[in-house]
C-alpha cells in the first residue's frame, strides 16, 4: 500500500500553487475546513443522505455556469453539486447536455479552448479554487486524473507508460519504479496480463488492455480523483465488465467520477447520479433513487427512453 | 474462453444471496408446516404458536426477494438462463409464502381442534401430510440444484396427492356422518387435508417454475411434458 510520507508529499495542498505559500490565497493544508464550504448545496427536491453530509466533500461546484465563446452563452447554468470522496458519481444525459463539459471542468482540460471561461461560480477541490490565479493547472492535473473515452496510451513500453508520470516526478530510481509500476498494473487488475512483457510496445495490447493500461497510467501518480470520459465505449463488453468491476474496486482508494452514455453501467458502478440536460443539472441524488423512482419527470422520461 | 461466475462480482454475490434468501423460504415453511401437524397431532399449543409466529419473517422475506430480483433485473439487465432464474424466482418465493400462509392456517385450526375433545383417529392424517411434505421438500431441492428430473417426479405426483387427499378426507367425513361426539373437531380436520392438498399443488406449482427457469419451457396449464423438457432431464442425468 502506499506510505503515509509518499502520500504527504502528493497531497500536499502547496504542492497545487504554483508561487511561494507567502502569496498563495489559501495556505492551509488540506485537513483545515475552508471558510467559505458549504456541507450541501443541492438542486434537487430529492433529500440528500445524512452520512454525505458529514463528510467533507472532495469536489464541491458551486454555482459554476461556463462558456466556451467568451461568456456570450452559456454552455452550463448554475451548476451545484458536492462530491463525497471514495464514492463513484455517474453523470448522464442525452448527446450536449454538457456533462463531458463539466468534467472536462474539474481537471481545466478546457483551458486548453482559448475562449472558454468560467462566468461565474467557483470549482473547489479539496477546498481549493481550482481556478485562482496561483493554481498550477499541471499540478492539478496530478491530482485529478483522466481517462478518455478512446484509450490513449503512449508509443512506449508498457512499462514506459506507466512510469512516464513518476520519472517526470524526479522519480529516478530503478527499484522505486519497479515497485510503483508493478502496484499500478496490479491496480488496474492488468499485472498478470502484461508482466512478462512490460518492455514491449503498449499499442501491441488489446482494446481492453490498453484502456487498462490507460487507468494504470493515471493510478501510478495517485491523483485523488478520477475522471472518466465514456471509459466503455471503445470496448467489447467482456472488456467492458472488465472495466466496471476494476472502477468498483479503484473507489476504495479513489474518488471517481464517470460520464456514461449506458444507463445500466450508471445503475452498476456509481452510488450518485447526476443527470444533466440542455446545460442544466435537473436531478442528483442516489443511484438507486434515480433509477426506481426519480423525482424529476425529464429524468424518467430520460432514463426510460421517452426521449433523448 | 472462461465460463463460470460472472466477471462482475457483484452480479455473482446478488445472484447467489437472491437464491439462498428464496431457499431460506422454502426451509422456514417447511418448518411452519412441520410445527403446525405435530402441534396438531402431539396435541401441543406452542408447537402451533410457533408456526403462527414465524410467518412474519416469511411475509418479511418475500418483501426482500422481490426487492432483490428487481434490483438485479434494473442493473445487471440479467439474459437467458439469468433472466429466467430471476423471474422464476420471484414467483418461487411467492408459492413458498403461500405454503406458509397455509401452514398457519393449519396451525389455527390446530390450537382450535386441541382445545376441544381428544380425537383418536387424527393420525390418520400422517400419510397425506408426510406425501405433501416430502413433496415441498423435494421442491426446495429441485430449485436450488435447478433439477429437471427432481421437478418431474414432482409434476407426476399430481394424481397421488389428490388421491390421498380423497381417501383421507373420506376417514373424517364418515366420523362427521355417524355423528360421533368429537365431529365438530372432524370437520376442522378436514379443512386441514384441503389446505395440505393446497400445499401439495404448491410444490407441483414451484416445480412447474423449475422447469422454466432449466428448459426454458413454460408447461403451466399443459396436460404433457414436452419431449424437449425430458430429453433436457436426460441430458442432466448424463451429465451427473
Amino acid at each position: 500500500m502506499v506510505t503515509p510520507s509518499t502520500i504527504d508529499k502528493l497531497f500536499n495542498m502547496d504542492t497545487l500553487v504554483k508561487e511561494p505559500a507567502a502569496k498563495a490565497t489559501i495556505s492551509d493544508t488540506p485537513s483545515t475546513t475552508p471558510k467559505t464550504m458549504d456541507q450541501h448545496t443541492q438542486p434537487s427536491s430529492a433529500a440528500s443522505t445524512p452520512s454525505a453530509t458529514e463528510t467533507k466533500p472532495v469536489i464541491e461546484i458551486d454555482n459554476v455556469s461556463f462558456s466556451y465563446d467568451n461568456g456570450k452563452t452559456n454552455t452550463l447554468r448554475d451548476i451545484s453539486l458536492d462530491i463525497a470522496p471514495k464514492q463513484v458519481t455517474a453523470f448522464i444525459g442525452p448527446s450536449g447536455c454538457g456533462k463531458s463539459t463539466l468534467l472536462r471542468c474539474l481537471n481545466r482540460m478546457n483551458d486548453l479552448v482559448e475562449t472558454s471561461m468560467i462566468s461565474h461560480g467557483e470549482i473547489r477541490i479539496m477546498g481549493q479554487d481550482i481556478h485562482a490565479k496561483d493554481v498550477s493547472a499541471i499540478e492539478l492535473r496530478k491530482q485529478v486524473g483522466m481517462v478518455f473515452q478512446k484509450y490513449n496510451p503512449f508509443p512506449k513500453s508498457i512499462y514506459d507508460n506507466v512510469a512516464y508520470g513518476l520519472r517526470i516526478q524526479g522519480i529516478k530510481n530503478k527499484s522505486k519504479l519497479d515497485e510503483a509500476v508493478e502496484k499500478s498494473l496490479r491496480g488496474a487488475a492488468l499485472w498478470d496480463e502484461v508482466k512478462d512483457r512490460l518492455k514491449t510496445s503498449a499499442l501491441g495490447l488489446s482494446g481492453g488492455q490498453q484502456q487498462r493500461l490507460c487507468i494504470a497510467r493515471t493510478i501510478a501518480v495517485q491523483p485523488k480523483v478520477i475522471l472518466m470520459d465514456e471509459p466503455c465505449s471503445a470496448l467489447d463488453p467482456i472488456a467492458t465488465a472488465k472495466v466496471e468491476q476494476l472502477i468498483m474496486d479503484l473507489r476504495q482508494d479513489f474518488t471517481i467520477v464517470i460520464v456514461t452514455h449506458s444507463m445500466q453501467q450508471a445503475s452498476r458502478v456509481s452510488d450518485r447520479t447526476a443527470f444533466f440536460y440542455l446545460g442544466e443539472l435537473i436531478e442528483y441524488d442516489e443511484t438507486n433513487k434515480i433509477f426506481t423512482n426519480p423525482a424529476e419527470q425529464r429524468t424518467e422520461a430520460y432514463i426510460s427512453g421517452r426521449f433523448g | 474462453m472462461h465460463t463460470g461466475g460472472h466477471i462482475l462480482d457483484s452480479f455473482n454475490d446478488s445472484l447467489t444471496e437472491f437464491k439462498s434468501t428464496t431457499l431460506m423460504m422454502g426451509s422456514a415453511a417447511l418448518r411452519n408446516l412441520d410445527n403446525s401437524i405435530r402441534g396438531l397431532i402431539e396435541r401441543d399449543k406452542t408447537l402451533c404458536n410457533q408456526a403462527i409466529a414465524a410467518d412474519d419473517d416469511e411475509d418479511l422475506l418475500e418483501l426482500e426477494v422481490d426487492r432483490q430480483g428487481m434490483a438485479i433485473m434494473l442493473k445487471y439487465r440479467p439474459v437467458a438462463s439469468d433472466l429466467r432464474l430471476v423471474i422464476a424466482t420471484m414467483k418461487i418465493s411467492s408459492n413458498f409464502e403461500s405454503a406458509s400462509d397455509l401452514a398457519v392456517s393449519i396451525a389455527k385450526r390446530s390450537r382450535k381442534i386441541i382445545k376441544g375433545q381428544e380425537i383418536p383417529r387424527v393420525t390418520a392424517i400422517e400419510p397425506l401430510y408426510e406425501l405433501v411434505s416430502t413433496m415441498l421438500k423435494n421442491a426446495v431441492t429441485a430449485y436450488s440444484d435447478l433439477d429437471l428430473n427432481q421437478a418431474i417426479a414432482l409434476i407426476n405426483q399430481e394424481e397421488e396427492v389428490h388421491k390421498m387427499h380423497k381417501k383421507i378426507s373420506r376417514k373424517f367425513s364418515r366420523e362427521v356422518e355417524n355423528e360421533c361426539p368429537e365431529y365438530r373437531e372432524y370437520l376442522n380436520i378436514l379443512f386441514i387435508c384441503r389446505w395440505l392438498e393446497r400445499i401439495g399443488e404448491l410444490a407441483i406449482d414451484i416445480a412447474e417454475e423449475v422447469v422454466f427457469a432449466a428448459s426454458s419451457e413454460d408447461i403451466r396449464h399443459s396436460d404433457d411434458i414436452p419431449s424437449s423438457v425430458l430429453e433436457a432431464a436426460a441430458n442432466q442425468t448424463n451429465q451427473a
